[in-house]
């Protein structure tokens, strides 16, 4: 990857902030000019994800594409390089943003039916993913913070005024959990860029500095439970079923697809790379809570009979996986917890996709009130079903082979840890399989008679999720190489 | 052509899956013939594979080296995974080519009448092309993961088959059961896999075995791995107690039955078990666990067959039990033994379906209280159904005689005494239920008039692979000669075939007593059968009554799924609603709600300090500055 390819990393935060600014400027009757914009914004961003996910180089530098800018020097407490605006991918960060291109492009789409203020949703909504991006590519702490708040806030507002349900309850909840984490996530920046003692926000200058052994053992939990909750970690999840089943449907995609991961991201960026130390010290515990969340989750989610808390508490189980990979700390298990919150993303995010189909039309989420919906709406349970394969780690399919390193990497550090989480794995398929015999299956419901097939913008973003699937699924070395070269590069020796 | 393009085996059907899938139904007949082709192909080279395969066979021994090839690498991470694509081909693999591609091309001919004028025909071709692919991958594959990636999709097939009639709810029912049933034993299955990896550093099949060979594991991690390993096996085979699933996959259409829960997936477990023996010698333990297992599974099978009024559960229970046959052969460590019963078995058993499906196509019904006296009407059927119960029983010439035959001599030579006796008194089991359901529903007086009279003979396209099937029941036995072996280019017959390289070669032999002392029990078992179920069978009746309770017990099948459901509702569903429960009122409700509701509280009470009366403030402010001054001067 050039440096001049680094400008493509900078256009992904700014096409969806530019386009969020022109949607303002369009009169909100012009439907039709809404869906172009957005329709070109996400296809562009899907492009350009795609793109600069397959230029990195796994071979290359650690960070490749970077460019930056002074913003503010020598001012204050800042020195030489101070705030800088600056970009870069690395091998980590490879995958999140091409997940991020593939759940915006689809999440577009299936939108594009909302009739409540479609214009105000999409500038939030773009807010939120020029966030996510930024999130992704920054690689200065003070605007990696910035933007990190950016892609949460807007949540609130998505969620209580096109929300559904107890959205007020739900939005609420998220929002004071969210940004009572984010207090521990500022402190923790501010403390790491005081120990530093540079006077830069620079993150390759503070992945390289020295910070005292007990100051990381204090600063680890802040990261890990700040970025945590936003990851759904245990015991710090609830807002996840709750915020999940309110939210929107493209809400619920990009929150539970992408936005969980930047909290994850934020622990291996925050944590582990910068906090080695701290996080050798409290890795047993972040994969003691993982494996906790992995089973709390999946048997939580055997009592679940609404289709969209079932996903919240899988959710949990599945984040629980990341954490039980993080925690491993060695190579195989860190890839699979990289490689499972991309495999989580796009699985989850066909889920939500296809449950807010179903609620479109029949406003009830009570999967116990159907069957037979495989006659109906025999395209929409295919893809459900793929969207469960993968959720049960079947071969060939995403989930598998982020599991597989990640149980492959539990077993290498702690066996009992990696037959728990194998054993996860059957009570997943267990609440799947019990799930899809109620509702595809038996006779088709009269009730029901008037729910037909999903229209065709469904379909076309549920085909690029599955596509994605199947992708990692069956061709998964592009993923393993980057995430592989980048954890090599990024992670400090001491972890490894 | 050759073992190297072996590959080629799987990609064929797999491709036509994929086109099938989603073409279905752009094609004449929904591409059936399409299918067909493919799997045409598969068996013509599978046929080159074998021919090759044989050409290496020099002095007594497999020319070592091409039966192993690498693909393609899938995923690395440095030195310290590796996952590839590998193949590999010896006489098992060889002998499971043989039985997959026949089968599964009698299976679609017989389909092709079977299946006629059902809803997703289509759908049906291309998933049983999807399962062929998946089966040939498993048993082609070089390296234990891309095993269970096979092993993971033939039990989606096998699923998505059973579940074939997904309208009715208890086919939905019985692919749930089916696939987390055999999931629970492929988490154990994983579990084998990584612990073996993590001793040998490798998923190859053949590394693993050197390091095994050469001590590199330590000897309670080893019988560990390989009994979680064996887990897997026992589920996928219908292994006491993980066997609940296969009677009731029974739902799914019979070609599939005859296909998947008769002839090829449910012997992947006998495969995996087989594949790994060099392993298992090593760990004594594990093996005889294998045995002691297969041999409960065996008189547990016969036994319910015994009792069961279905005519496909009738079979299903006869597979549980014959499976059990396979594994106590493998529990005594002969290879060649249990390969050479799964190999005549699937032929025979396949044989029994596809006749009961025959049964079902022409009367519509499947149950023997309603049958009886069919055949005036489907002579063919009888004839083809007799011939499979024949050899099931055990009777000399049939194929079942020579291989049941080697499974009693080898247990004779391998396992105490008591274990040979229950193994012949189930062989005896085994043809008691087989002419029982033989004379109920094809002799004696029809039992449901409307039924018998519009019975009507198959179409040709069903009979003519009961045919060659028939024909294989009767002559598959004979490769164990080594004049048959030699003509057909196994020197030595197909002990010879069945070895692995560095494993223990077995020469058939003829054992008078034993095969005199086997026969003698299929004679008395068919004996017994037609002195209590010829005629009005009363006798039966009678029987009944003696032991209602023992009826009572493999009616209700050991009450083994009785136990298995009040586990799930009561223990693992109650534990799901204890941690909902949890879930809902400990972290959300107080943790989370009960923090807000004290933040709340906490503002509500700290609103009362803002008064808005300026001596308040004023008092405040002069303590504070007091404190301040105190503080400030104090320090110094």
């Amino acid at each position: 990857m050039t440096t001049s390819e680094g400008y493509l990393l900078l256009a992904l935060p700014l096409i969806p902030l530019g386009s969020a600014i022109l949607l303002m400027l369009i009169p909100s009757g012009e439907r039709n000019a809404i869906k172009g914009v957005t329709g070109l914004a996400s296809l562009a961003m899907f492009i350009i994800s795609v793109y600069v996910f397959f230029a990195f180089d796994y071979r290359g530098d650690q960070f490749q594409g970077v460019i930056d800018w002074p913003w503010l020097q020598n001012a204050g407490f800042l020195g030489k390089d101070g705030i800088q605006l600056k970009v870069g991918l690395d091998g980590i960060a490879a995958p999140m943003v091409l997940l991020t291109g593939i759940v915006i492009l689809s999440g577009t789409w299936v939108s594009w039916k909302i009739e409540n203020r479609l214009k105000d949703f999409f500038v939030l909504l773009f807010v939120l993913v020029a966030g996510v991006y930024g999130t992704f590519v920054a690689l200065d702490l003070f605007f990696w913070f910035l933007l990190y708040e950016t892609a949460v806030l807007p949540m609130y507002l998505l969620i209580a005024v096109w929300g559904s349900g107890r959205r007020e309850y739900g939005a609420m909840k998220l929002m004071m959990m969210l940004v009572a984490a984010s207090i521990l996530i500022f402190v923790a920046i501010f403390g790491i860029f005081t120990e530093a003692g540079l006077g830069t926000f620079d993150m390759p200058a503070l992945f390289d500095a020295e910070y005292g052994r007990n100051f990381q053992l204090v600063m680890f939990p802040l990261v890990a439970i700040g970025c945590g909750t936003l990851a759904g970690i245990f015991p710090f999840h609830p807002w996840s079923p709750d915020g999940h089943a309110a939210a929107p449907t493209a809400v619920s995609m990009l929150h539970a697809g992408v936005l969980m991961k930047l909290g994850a991201f934020g622990i291996i960026r925050l944590g582990f790379q910068m906090l080695p130390e701290g996080a050798e010290f409290w890795a047993p515990a972040l994969l003691t809570l993982g494996i906790i969340g992995a089973l709390y989750g999946a048997v939580g989610a055997l009592r679940q009979t609404d289709f969209k808390l079932m996903t919240g508490f899988s959710s949990v189980s599945h984040m629980g996986y990341v954490f039980v990979g993080l925690g491993t700390l060695n190579l195989i298990g860190m890839s699979g917890a990289v490689l499972q919150m991309f495999a989580h993303g796009v699985m989850t995010a066909l889920f939500f996709l296809l449950i807010g189909a179903l609620y479109d039309q029949s406003h009830d989420r009570e999967f116990n009130h159907y069957s037979g919906m495989a006659r109906r709406m025999p395209i929409w349970a295919i893809f459900f079903v793929i969207a469960g394969l993968a959720s049960f780690g079947l071969p060939g399919l995403s989930g598998f082979i982020a599991e597989l390193h990640i149980f492959i990497g539990a077993f290498r550090a702690y066996p009992l840890v990696g037959a728990l989480a194998v054993l996860t794995a059957a009570i997943t398929a267990t609440y799947l399989l019990r799930m899809f015999a109620q509702t595809f299956f038996g006779e088709p419901s009269p009730r029901w008679s008037s729910v037909g097939e999903i229209s065709w913008t469904e379909r076309a973003g549920a085909t690029v999720l599955a596509i994605s699937i199947f992708a990692l699924g069956l061709w998964p070395s592009p993923w393993i190489d980057r995430v592989a070269a980048g954890l090599e590069a990024g992670i400090p020796e001491v972890l490894l | 052509m050759g073992m190297e393009q072996v590959w080629l085996l799987p990609a064929i059907p797999a491709a036509l899956f994929a086109l099938l899938a989603l073409f279905n139904r752009a094609m004449p007949r929904g591409g059936d013939g399409l299918a067909i082709l493919g799997m045409l192909a598969v068996v013509v080279l599978a046929l080159f594979v074998t021919l090759d395969f044989q050409s290496s066979f020099v002095d007594g021994k497999f020319a070592p080296g091409a039966e192993h090839v690498y693909a393609f690498e899938w995923a690395r991470i440095g030195d310290s995974l590796l996952i590839e694509f590998s193949t590999y081909v010896d006489g098992i693999t060889v002998l499971m080519l043989a039985v997959v591609s026949i089968v599964t091309l009698m299976v679609m001919l017989y389909s092709v009448g079977y299946m006629d004028g059902e809803p997703r025909y289509g759908w049906y071709f291309a998933v049983l092309s999807g399962f062929a692919a998946a089966m040939l991958m498993l048993v082609t594959s070089g390296n234990l993961l891309l095993l269970y990636l096979s092993w993971e999709a033939v039990g989606l097939a096998s699923y998505l088959l059973i579940g074939f009639y997904w309208e009715r709810q208890s086919a939905a029912e019985a692919a749930k059961k089916a696939f987390i049933t055999t999931r629970i034993g492929d988490v154990g299955l994983l579990i084998g896999i990584i612990l073996l990896w993590r001793g040998a550093g490798s998923f190859d099949i053949q590394e693993i075995i050197e390091v095994a060979h050469g001590g590199g594991f330590d000897n309670l991690y080893l019988t560990v791995s390989m009994l979680f390993l064996f887990a897997g096996a026992a589920g996928k085979s219908a292994q006491f107690p993980l066997h609940v699933w296969l009677p009731d996959a029974m739902e799914g259409p019979t070609p599939v039955s005859a296909l998947i829960h008769a002839a090829t997936m449910v012997v992947a477990g006998v495969y995996l078990v087989a594949r790994m023996m060099p392993v298992f010698d090593e760990v004594l333990i594990a093996r005889d666990v294998v045995l002691y297992i297969g041999l409960t599974t065996a008189a547990m099978g016969a036994t319910m067959g015994l009792v069961t009024s279905d005519i496909k559960r009738v079979l299903a229970y006869s597979t549980v039990s014959q499976l059990g046959f396979m594994f106590v052969a493998l529990g005594v460590g002969s290879v060649t033994a249990a390969m050479f019963h799964l190999f005549t078995h699937a032929f025979f058993k396949s044989l029994l379906f596809l006749g009961s499906g025959s049964v079902i196509h022409g009367t519509g019904a499947q149950m023997v209280e309603e049958l009886g006296g069919l055949w005036r009407k489907l002579p063919a059927t009888t004839l083809f159904f007799i011939v499979g119960s024949v050899a099931l029983a055990g009777i000399v010439p049939l194929a079942g005689f020579w291989s049941k035959d080697e499974i009693l001599v080898a247990l004779q030579g391998g396992a105490p005494m008591p274990l040979f006796v229950i193994l012949a008194a189930t062989s005896l089991l085994t043809a008691i239920y087989t002419t029982r359901l033989v004379l109920l529903t094809f002799f004696g007086e029809p039992k449901d008039r409307h039924a018998y009279d519009h019975a009507h003979e198959s179409p040709p396209p069903m009979l003519l692979p009961m045919l060659i099937l028939a024909g294989l029941s009767v002559v598959a036995g004979f490769v164990a000669f080594e004049g048959v072996g030699k003509v057909l280019g196994f020197a030595g017959g197909v002990g010879n075939v069945v070895f692995t390289q560095g494993h223990k070669g077995h020469v058939f032999e003829f054992h008078p007593d034993v095969a005199i002392g086997a026969t003698a029990l299929g004679l008395a078992g068919i004996v017994i059968g037609f002195v209590y179920w010829w005629g009005r069978a009363e006798r039966a009746e009678r029987a009944r009554s003696w032991a209602p309770e023992l009826h009572d017990l493999l009616v209700q099948r050991y009450y083994m799924d009785h136990l298995y459901q009040v586990t799930i509702d009561k223990v693992i569903l109650g534990l799901a609603t204890v941690v909902a429960r949890f879930d809902r009122l400990v972290i959300n409700e107080s943790g989370v709600d009960g923090t807000a509701q004290g933040i709340g509280f906490t503002g509500f009470r700290l609103k009362f300090l803002q008064t808005g009366r300026i001596p308040s403030y004023a008092l405040a402010m002069a303590l504070g500055v007091a404190v301040l001054a105190i503080v400030a001067f104090g320090r110094t």
